[in-house]
């Protein structure tokens, strides 16, 4: 196993870019916040 | 933007095997933020009881100095790097979620700024990046790859144009280090020279939009001078991301035109390709919060959660710092890289200067 430097985005399997996840998961997040299941979250 | 980290050479996995596989990384991030979160908030108290002169020093540096500490020293083990490689899906789902702190007018007005500003930075910073490659007698792909990264959005400008322009790998290593090397130096020069001249959050923020050439280290060179500052940098470098299908489809044309690059051929499929979404999903999310799809309450709430997201990506920034392994590539990159990031600098600093003047800020 070598530990060459490698972008995230070049890594195989992940079904869609890194881009594409983080876009996905941040809406969602937003949709949870919107219908109230996530209501406060702190800081 | 994206960056390069020493991630382990394993065949394919299972998702559900990935995905157990960055636990511990991401756990490392959220233990190296919260940490900086505390030691913000105890050290200035525990400095004040003592009466110790201390300065002030915010979370978004403390949790980068832990991760550089970690990095530097000790090393980040194996068993976290996959985790540690995904501040970058953090940092671009909290600019997605930093979408609801700007209304469209916002939006278009800032970014309408920015967007000419940027298109005079990607002119003047590719020509004087070719200029000074030539010069210093780097490899002319190297060169390209460099004047990608200090103009556009730093490495992953480089990976899409590397693999666009069929550049070596190594030529690839040489330009990330240079500039991950160089948006660690930004990250402790930008807010001093920032202060020392006395730049309103505005000027700041888009300064650093502009000159800082990593998304992450933008965000966090903003984060660092004031909130409103890191909102500004955020705006405009996502901005300049947004430029970076056009350059690198430039650079592919070009490659291809000397016969050492495949020909591009659907140039709009080309684009959409290179086009980072998370541009998409920040002003998607700006529009609803611009027509009031989430309350007051719900802002705050995806502001903060934002928040959370931009702490576990300074976390990475500094985790994956790692000057031993820079110095190793060499010092002619680093050289035109340097050289060439404090021109750039200059440069769009009388850039903001002017436009500070022309629209009054």
């Amino acid at each position: 196993m070598s530990t060459n430097a490698v972008p995230l985005n070049a890594r195989k399997g992940w079904l869609l870019s890194i881009d594409s996840w983080a876009v996905v998961a941040a809406l969602l997040a937003a949709l949870l916040i919107r219908v109230g299941v996530l209501s406060r979250i702190p800081w | 933007m994206a960056n390069a980290i020493a991630l382990p050479q394993t065949s394919p996995a299972q998702p559900a095997l990935q995905f157990l596989r960055v636990i511990p990384g991401v756990l490392l991030l959220a233990a190296v933020g919260y940490a900086g979160k505390l030691l913000e908030r105890n050290v200035g108290t525990y400095a004040k009881a003592h009466h110790w002169t201390f300065p002030n020093i915010e979370y978004v540096l403390w949790a980068i100095l832990i991760g550089l500490a970690i990095s530097n020293t000790v090393g980040v083990p194996q068993i976290f790097r996959s985790g540690v490689a995904t501040y970058e899906f953090w940092l671009k789902a909290g600019i997605v979620l930093l979408g609801s702190r700007f209304l469209l007018g916002d939006v278009l007005k800032l970014g309408g700024v920015s967007l000419a500003l940027v298109a005079i930075e990607i002119a003047g910073a590719i020509a004087f990046m070719t200029f000074l490659g030539r010069v210093f007698g780097l490899r002319p792909k190297l060169t390209s790859l460099l004047a990608v990264g200090s103009a556009v959005c730093g490495v992953s400008a480089i990976i899409a144009t590397q693999g666009a322009i069929e550049a070596d790998e190594e030529d690839s290593s040489f330009a990330i280090a240079a500039i991950l090397a160089l948006g660690a130096l930004s990250l402790f020069t930008f807010p001093l020279i920032g202060h020392a001249m006395h730049l309103s959050d505005h000027a700041y923020g888009l300064w650093a939009g502009l000159a800082v050439d990593n998304t992450a280290e933008a965000t966090a060179a903003g984060a660092l001078y004031s909130d409103a500052a890191g909102k500004l940098a955020v705006l405009a470098k996502t901005t300049r991301n947004a430029m970076i299908g056009f350059v690198v489809l430039a650079y592919a044309i070009y490659w291809a035109s000397q016969g050492q690059a495949k020909t591009v051929g659907n140039k709009a499929a080309f684009l959409w390709q290179k086009f980072p979404k998370f541009v998409l999903g920040f002003l998607l999310i700006s529009i609803l919060a611009t027509y009031h799809f989430f309350n007051k309450d719900q802002t705050t709430a995806l502001a903060n959660l934002s928040r959370w997201a931009f702490l576990l990506t300074f976390a990475g920034v500094g985790l994956r710092t790692n000057f031993r392994e820079m110095r190793k590539q060499g010092l002619r990159p680093f050289a035109v890289g340097a050289i060439g990031e404090v021109v750039i600098a200059v440069f769009t600093l009388a850039l903001v200067a002017g436009a500070g003047k022309l629209f009054g800020f």
